[in-house]
């Protein structure tokens, strides 16, 4: 296969952060420091030097990107001050621009305006949406039952909606990933048992993220805290979004509270409340590596995310003390941030929800297939594993 | 002819003010225009063509500190528009020099040079002083050494200045000089001798310069001579005082791998082979003669006087000569190496002194030895010639050089030192592994690319990617690093790892280059006149640099440089025309001297 240069890529790169990579001189510190570099998945070093040279195609078919979890360790050791890490960090942003096939996430990435439009001009017509559904059908006064403003049912309907579109995208982008990754970028046969062998790192990686906890035990976080607290606010959404699309009904009902689907409500919330504030502080605080350098869509997704756990918040408080006009005005701000940030979400950074199990799920398979190839790798005389 | 002015910088200036030069050269007769095209981005040719064009430009003048850069195309812009692309003059701030405090007056001039087409250099010749024909060298190096005998070979007085006991500097610490593999001694110690006997040359060591007055041509010098608490002319380097003296401290010459006594010679083939105190060390000092003073009754030759005191000698010099040499960065500060934690991380300089035949082990490379210091009741890492030697050994370059955060420059040397010790350790030790990390193969000089190849060839793995890692796994040292050629992650098992740590200026460079009024660069060390024109000259009348305390150089140059430098010091003697600053040139001055040559 013949493969095409890319001139321009880093200028392209540069737009979604990585802005130092011809700084970097290849000397290979960042892969040795990498505590999750082998001799299968070497970066940053190679990914450097496929950006440096341009090959666009090639990089779209690696795994490498995903592997990384930016603990900041090489950007720190950078003797160019290359910030292989950011590069990584813009990598990614680049392969979710990639995977999407609609474009909308590369036009997102690269300008700031669009973004905050789209997001502005989504939660305004979900406003106008809500508002005429609520005054056509209830009245303001009421929060749920008859003539409710907005009912649990109608809301179940509408997250259903919003939850099928999502899912659409997210998984034709899994898909395209799958086949850069498999079909396009591996040269040498994959069987298909392997697919079934290795399934069990999907959930592994999606619900424990252990492989973020092995970046940070060299730092001097106390109790892996990074790693401690992201995995908090993944599981906090995973459950909120699970109580949002099946239990809507119970939890908007009222007035007593029901602890059996609750006690969840309060645990992801309490996760993801500490998440943003914890992430949002870093990144003004500017207090490690890895946050020094925020890109815009970085900044809207936390703060979108900290406005909607708020609102969700303030709309429970005013439901359950009975005020419920206030109640339903809360609410319909909840549901504008909502819908713009769920629909983001596969043009997003949050899509690395689906994309990072998923790549240690095919990096695996294709490091199991690589051993089957038997490819001697060993010249040396004294060499350990 | 019509001339345009075009201000062009590669960064921010900080001493220079680009308005106000810019504002006095649009005074200067034959200027149309003057304009500041800003920071680094090339200038359009097609804006230029348009400039050219309106303003009828006949000559273009561009300014700035590299302003060579920017040449080609104002050239393009010249051609198109159909001018004389002969016509197109640099004025550049950095080659001649416009630093320190006249910088704008310098700039001003420059530009007022390159408008009327006049070289700078052929305009800014200082008016003479009469000079005085002995000279003064700071630092006994190889560079110091050198120069000393090159002058006082021509019958010149000097005046050779030395912080240490002896003369030699760093050079007289190496086992061998790349590529040739030849013993340094063999070619250091000759010179040495001749340095110690000859006539024309005063050797003044344990001796600090603490105050320069003067002009060029006649520099008057403060020197401060510590005791050395030894007779020269008399001591004889019997050894029995240092075999009496209870003393025992960390010895310089050996990079600190061994001991010395308080009462020492560096080396036995030291200038002047004369014993010397340590007065930081010495317990009859250190107690102001209450204790000890046990080698004073023992000398033979009653050489020793423990209550010398400091002398300061006065003299008058014509040229100072600087070759104050280097010393090594810091390598504790860089973690990841684990140097002073690990025993069996090595300075370049440490290694050297192992594997020196007159070292601590009698020229056996071996790794440290643990032993019970049964004074202070602790176990201690030492070097004993029993020791056992490596079975693999990691040498990494770059350690701090090429480093943005340390030395962002290549410290030149170490590429070739670290093939060199690779060559040594396969010599010396049979069936050993050599690793060499390194990043770039900077083997630049003459014969060194064949060396290069030749030790691949010994069966040194060299490869290609650096090390950024070494780690204690149950006593075994593993040396993490990526093999880019083979395209895969390393992990060796080392017994030994010798770092090589870049390179900084001496530490009296700072103070001295302000006594002496001579600039540094960025990096801390001297600045020539002019790096490709001048590399001897600094831009003080009648001083010159020579050696490392230039810039990073092997000896093949810093020898070379040094007799250069003996060049221009034996010229300004014998010349008759004297010397003077540069700098002591007016801006009306050169101005004038300009015009006058502008009209011829």
């Amino acid at each position: 296969m013949a493969i095409r240069v890319n001139p321009k890529f880093i200028d392209v790169l540069d737009r979604f952060g990585a802005e130092d990579v011809q700084l970097c001189y290849q000397c290979g510190d960042c892969s040795t420091i990498c505590p999750h570099a082998d001799d299968v998945y070497k970066f940053p070093r190679k990914s450097m030097r496929l950006l440096q040279m341009g090959l666009s195609q090639k990089i779209e078919t690696t795994l490498e990107p995903w592997l990384c979890y930016y603990c900041g360790q090489c950007s720190e050791q950078c003797p160019r001050e290359a910030d292989p890490g950011e590069t990584m960090m813009s990598l990614r942003r680049w392969l979710i621009s990639r995977y999407d096939f609609t474009g909308i996430a590369r036009q997102f990435f690269k300008s700031r305006l669009i973004e905050v439009l789209a997001v502005l001009i989504i939660a305004l017509l979900t406003g106008i949406f809500l508002l005429y559904y609520g005054f056509s059908g209830g009245s303001i006064h009421i929060y749920d039952g008859e003539g409710a403003f907005l009912s649990s049912t109608f809301i179940h309907k509408f997250n259903l909606t919003v939850g099928a579109i999502l899912a659409v995208f997210l998984v034709i982008n899994a898909i395209r990933m799958w086949y850069l990754v498999m079909i396009k970028g591996t040269q040498f046969a994959v069987p298909w048992w392997l697919y079934l062998k290795e399934l069990y790192q999907l959930p592994w990686h999606f619900f424990t993220q252990k492989r973020y906890s092995e970046c940070e035990k060299k730092r001097e976080h106390p109790f892996f805290m990074p790693w401690f607290i992201h995995l908090g606010l993944m599981l906090g959404y995973v459950t909120m979004l699970v109580l949002v699309m099946v239990f809507i009904e119970q939890l908007q009902s009222g007035p007593e509270i029901k602890w059996s689907v609750h006690i969840f409500g309060y645990l992801a919330t309490i996760g993801l409340i500490t998440g943003t504030i914890y992430f949002i502080r870093n990144r003004l605080k500017k207090n490690y590596v890895q946050y020094k350098k925020s890109h815009s869509t970085d900044w809207v997704f936390v703060i979108l995310l900290f406005i909607i756990v708020l609102t969700g918040i303030a709309q429970h408080v005013f439901h359950r003390t009975g005020l419920f006009e206030w109640a339903n005005i809360t609410y319909v701000i909840h549901l504008m941030c909502v819908v713009p940030w769920l629909l983001r979400v596969p043009f997003s950074k949050w899509a690395h929800l689906i994309y990072r199990p998923l790549a240690m799920y095919l990096a695996a398979i294709r490091r199991a297939a690589l051993a089957l190839q038997e490819v001697v790798l060993d010249s040396y005389p004294v060499f350990i594993k | 002819m019509r001339t345009g002015v075009f201000f062009c910088q590669m960064e921010d200036s900080r001493n220079l003010n680009i308005d106000a030069i810019a504002k006095y050269s649009a005074n200067l007769p034959e200027v149309e225009t003057v304009q500041i095209l800003g920071l680094k981005p090339h200038p359009e040719v097609k804006i230029l063509c348009e400039q050219i064009k309106s303003n009828n430009l006949g000559r273009i003048v561009i300014a700035g500190d590299m302003p060579g850069y920017f040449k080609p195309v104002f050239t393009k812009a010249m051609a198109m528009t159909g001018g004389n692309t002969d016509e197109i003059r640099l004025a550049s701030f950095q080659q001649h020099g416009a630093r320190g405090e006249n910088a704008m007056d310098r700039a001003k001039a420059i530009v007022a040079c390159a408008t009327m087409a006049v070289p700078f250099s052929l305009v800014a010749i200082p008016s003479g002083n009469p000079v005085n024909h002995s000279t003064l060298i700071i630092g006994g190096g190889i560079a110091g050494i050198q120069s000393a005998l090159e002058i006082a070979n021509a019958g010149k007085q000097v005046f050779l200045v030395e912080q240490t006991g002896t003369i030699g500097g760093h050079m007289a610490m190496f086992d061998k000089t790349f590529p040739t593999l030849d013993c340094a001694a063999c070619i250091l110690t000759p010179k040495m001798v001749s340095v110690g006997q000859h006539e024309m040359i005063r050797l003044l060591t344990k001796s600090k310069v603490v105050a320069v007055t003067g002009k060029p041509g006649s520099y008057r010098v403060k020197i401060r001579q510590s005791a050395r608490y030894v007779d020269i002319n008399s001591c004889i380097a019997c050894n029995v005082c240092t075999e009496v003296c209870p003393v025992k401290v960390e010895s310089e010459f050996d990079a600190g791998i061994s001991l010395r006594k308080a009462i020492y010679i560096p080396f036995p083939q030291a200038v002047p082979n004369a014993y010397l105190v340590d007065e930081k060390s010495c317990t009859y000092i250190l107690s102001e003669g209450e204790k000890c003073g046990v080698c004073v009754k023992k000398c033979p030759k009653e050489c020793i006087n423990l209550n010398e005191i400091d002398q300061t000698i006065d003299i008058e010099v014509g040229n100072i000569i600087l070759a104050t040499g280097y010393e090594l960065l810091d390598v504790s500060k860089i973690e990841q190496y684990g140097y002073g934690v690990y025993p069996d991380v090595l300075t370049s300089l440490e290694f050297e002194r192992l594997t020196n035949a007159s070292g601590t082990t009698g020229g056996r490379i071996v790794t440290k030895t643990r032993r019970f210091n049964k004074k202070t009741r602790e176990e201690e890492w030492i070097y004993s010639p029993e020791g056992i030697p490596p079975r693999s050994v990691a040498l990494i370059h770059c350690v701090g050089s090429r480093n943005k955060k340390y030395n962002p420059y290549c410290s030149r040397v170490c590429c070739m030192y670290s093939l060199k010790f690779a060559h040594l350790i396969k010599e010396k030790i049979p069936n050993v592994n050599v690793y060499e990390f390194y990043i770039d193969m900077r083997a630049f000089g003459k014969g060194y690319e064949e060396f290069a190849e030749r030790i691949k060839q010994e069966g040194t793995f060299v490869v290609r990617g650096h090390s950024a890692s070494v780690a204690m796994n149950n006593g075994q040292m593993i040396v993490r690093g990526e093999d880019i050629f083979n395209d895969r992650l390393v992990k060796f098992k080392v017994d030994m790892v010798v770092l090589a740590v870049g390179l900084i200026p001496a530490s009296g460079t700072e103070e001295l280059s302000r006594m002496l009024g001579v600039q540094r660069d960025t990096d801390g060390w001297f600045s020539e006149l002019d790096y490709n024109g001048s590399p001897t000259d600094t831009d003080k009348g009648g001083i010159y640099v020579a050696g490392m305390c230039q810039a990073p150089k092997d000896i093949p140059d810093t020898v070379a440089q040094a007799a250069a430098v003996a060049a221009g010091v034996l010229g300004s003697l014998t010349s008759g025309k004297g010397i003077g600053h540069l700098s002591s040139l007016s801006l009306s001055e050169i101005e004038a001297r300009a015009k006058n040559i502008h009209t011829i």
